[in-house]
């Protein structure tokens, strides 16, 4: 019996020595959320070198489509699964920071982004008055043009103002025999509803009008100034400067004149144009009554549900706020402006990457940061921005006109609004 | 309960289980969340109750659904019936020829083709500047349209597509019917001298009426439940599906889009309820004006 119970004692203690250094060595896993376009070369890096700081945890990406993106948080989040770290749209981190998706960040992350990013990306990150995650890319938009078919149009400079464009627009439009538009004076960037609002924004900060009031309990946008910002769009369909037909993403095949691009195309131009892209020329959008442009933001946060958010919100200090190396700039600057072709937010950051920042495509949009205005973050933003796209559409169709369309707009969106800010 | 009746529930079991678990519970949870306001985001249970209201909202101040409403009643309304009408043309023609195989592959092929290859493929042929129909009316002197680009003919493009794409198995099961008809009914027409409309309308139509009941019915529930053909034709084309301006906007979509872009479960299954309720009144409509017709197997 004796003999037994020895052989039951050693079993026990070979067994507790075989899974001591197991559970000593079980990792804190960290589940990153991404979208595609944001996964490029060189973000396995940056992971590979904190996990090497950092051999008690291990960094997993869970990269989806642009498109299902939204989708695979929603349906993470109600199976339990949620990630801990997640990078999303400012606009989205509305229901997101509502539902309790959202971890608020530490005080002290707070005070970084406050006191090292440019304001308007704070804007972008800041929810019902409170910061909710940490800015990365930023999005503002410009006048893109074509210099040589505006010299070929007797043009040496880019247009200024509004009517100076439509103007220029009308000039370089060129027909064929059958009546169809060969070269575009002007295309619109649509298709989806920041492609077609964010431009009409932009027109309409410009222009002195307001999207929505302060306290997201009105729509603003079909004041006489919105009214003016559409009937300008208009103009140009009615002069024949563009029609419906026109897709910015022809501007390579070199029969687009003007368009209203944000700075993320940079890469496709380059890529698709080859020597042509020297023809490339980018300029502040034609004013109305003062220089304004729409922007948008991207942040990381950290889930809620988390069980390790101290670890994941240091992951992303030392990825967004560490300044390192000669240029003095930060992981995730260098990452954005030289992987993912975009306009980091960190202030240092934008100033310390001249050779990416500085050049013939995005200088202009770096510029134009101080003129440019968050969009609001509003509960039923995409529902918001589809029904005012429908309706600016409905106007460009010749469906309705600029006033019409955007009463119409209002009056829906004034619907969703008063159900989510009473 | 007998061995015999116990033992016969044992293998169903397998297939009930399935059933319960892939189609009783979500009919019944979506039937539960078209009266809450769910955003897919917070545990469903906690989601609150708002009654009626997402079926209020739907039909009195959601314009979009009304649109889609309209859309997707014309869809049905147009494709079924042409389809229908044209498959029947199509098998009668084909019926009996020599080297019939050829004909019916020929035209089944658009059916072994993903919707999506089929859709991608039509927009680039409906294209407005370089597309394939647009050369074709510039050739012969006409001015070019913008098919896809313009709400007024963009529905009745994805309309065409629609139909080419679905005739074939239409024509397939049509064909299948016309096997079935006794030869001897053509043979005591012909000895009376009936030949050709009155053949086909006092033999052929009558007796082919159960496998037009089953052509139609079957193609308007999937008329209804339209999402693949806009999809495909409509975002890569316009960005957004169901563009321009909602005009081939259908109520499948429209679901979709409210359910994972606008967040509201509640109001999404709402409209999945409603769209139910239509299909199955529409079917319980053809039912029964086909039993009038002397159809009593259905």
């Amino acid at each position: 019996m004796r003999r037994w119970v020895v052989v039951f004692m050693a079993i026990v203690a070979l067994a507790a020595l075989a899974v001591s250094p197991a559970l000593a060595a079980e990792k804190i896993k960290l589940i990153m959320s991404i979208h595609t376009d944001f996964n490029r070369e060189g973000l396995d890096d940056y992971i590979r070198a904190y996990e090497q700081l950092h051999p008690e945890i291990e960094i997993v990406k869970e990269v989806t489509p642009f498109e299902d993106y939204l989708k695979k948080i929603q349906i993470a989040s109600v199976s339990g699964r949620g990630a801990d770290i997640y990078h999303v749209y400012s606009l989205w981190g509305v229901e997101l920071a509502k539902s309790g998706i959202l971890d608020a960040p530490p005080p002290a992350v707070k005070n970084d982004v406050r006191k090292n990013y440019v304001p308007v990306a704070v804007n972008g990150v800041t929810i019902n008055g409170d910061i909710w995650g940490i800015p990365t890319e930023i999005d503002n938009y410009a006048l893109v043009y074509n210099k040589r078919l505006l010299r070929e149009g007797g043009y040496s400079e880019p247009p200024r103002t509004w009517d100076e464009l439509v103007e220029m627009a009308k000039k370089l439009t060129r027909f064929d025999s059958n009546g169809n538009i060969k070269q575009y004076g002007f295309t619109f960037l649509a298709g989806w509803e920041s492609a077609v609002v964010h431009p009409f924004l932009a027109m309409l900060w410009s222009n002195g009008g307001e999207f929505l009031s302060a306290d997201f309990k009105k729509a603003l946008f079909n004041s006489p100034q919105g009214v003016e910002a559409l009937e300008a769009q208009l103009k140009l369909f009615r002069e024949k400067g563009t029609d419906v037909n026109g897709s910015v993403w022809d501007f390579p095949n070199g029969n687009i004149a003007m368009m209203v691009m944000a700075p993320w195309d940079e890469n496709n131009l380059k890529t698709t144009m080859g020597e042509r892209y020297a023809d490339v020329g980018v300029a502040p959008i034609p004013v109305m009554k003062k220089p304004a442009t729409a922007l948008y933001t991207w942040f990381a946060g950290v889930g809620k549900s988390s069980k390790h958010k101290k670890e994941a919100w240091d992951f992303l200090m030392w990825l967004t706020a560490q300044v390192q190396g000669p240029n003095q700039t930060t992981r995730m600057g260098d990452y954005l402006a030289q992987r993912v072709g975009a306009i980091p937010s960190r202030k240092i950051d934008t100033e310390n990457h001249p050779k990416e920042l500085n050049d013939q495509y995005t200088a202009t949009f770096i510029r134009e940061l101080k003129n440019s205005i968050a969009e609001p973050n509003v509960a039923q933003g995409a529902e918001i921005k589809i029904i005012l796209m429908n309706e600016i559409m409905a106007a460009w169709y010749g469906k309705k006109d600029a006033r019409a369309a955007l009463d119409d707009a209002a009056s829906q969106i004034n619907a969703i609004l008063a159900k989510h800010y009473k | 309960m007998s061995k015999r009746t116990r033992t016969a529930w044992l293998f169903l079991l397998p297939v009930l289980i399935f059933y319960a678990i892939f189609l009783v519970f979500p009919v019944l949870s979506s039937f539960f969340l078209s009266f809450r306001e769910w955003n897919m985001l917070t545990p469903p249970l906690q989601a609150p109750n708002v009654g009626w209201s997402n079926y209020k909202y739907i039909f009195t101040e959601d314009r979009v659904f009304l649109k889609a409403l309209s859309n997707t009643f014309i869809y049905a309304m147009v494709t079924v019936p042409v389809s229908t009408a044209l498959s029947i043309l199509l098998a009668v023609l084909v019926y009996g020829r020599r080297r019939d195989g050829f004909w019916r592959l020929l035209f089944f092929l658009p059916t072994i083709t993903t919707p999506v290859a089929i859709g991608m493929v039509w927009m680039y042929l409906y294209r407005p500047n370089y597309g394939l129909i647009n050369s074709i009316l510039n050739a012969f002197g006409l001015h070019s349209l913008d098919w896809l680009n313009n709400p007024a003919t963009a529905l009745l493009s994805i309309m065409i597509t629609a139909v080419w794409a679905g005739v074939g198995t239409n024509m397939l099961i049509l064909y299948a019917g016309l096997k079935d008809i006794p030869e001897t009914y053509y043979e005591a027409a012909a000895i009376d001298g009936a030949h050709g409309w009155r053949r086909f309308w006092y033999i052929t139509f009558p007796l082919l009426k159960p496998a037009i009941l089953f052509v139609f019915v079957t193609g308007m529930i999937a008329a209804w439940q339209v999402f693949d053909f806009i999809v495909a034709m409509t975002a890569p084309a316009l960005g957004k599906a169901g563009g321009p301006i909602n005009s081939t906007m259908t109520m499948v979509l429209y679901m979709y889009q409210t359910a994972f872009e606008y967040l509201n479960m509640g109001r999404a299954s709402a409209m999945a309820y409603v769209l139910f309720v239509i299909v199955l009144g529409i079917s319980l409509v053809q039912l029964r004006l086909f039993r009038r017709g002397g159809i009593e197997s259905y």
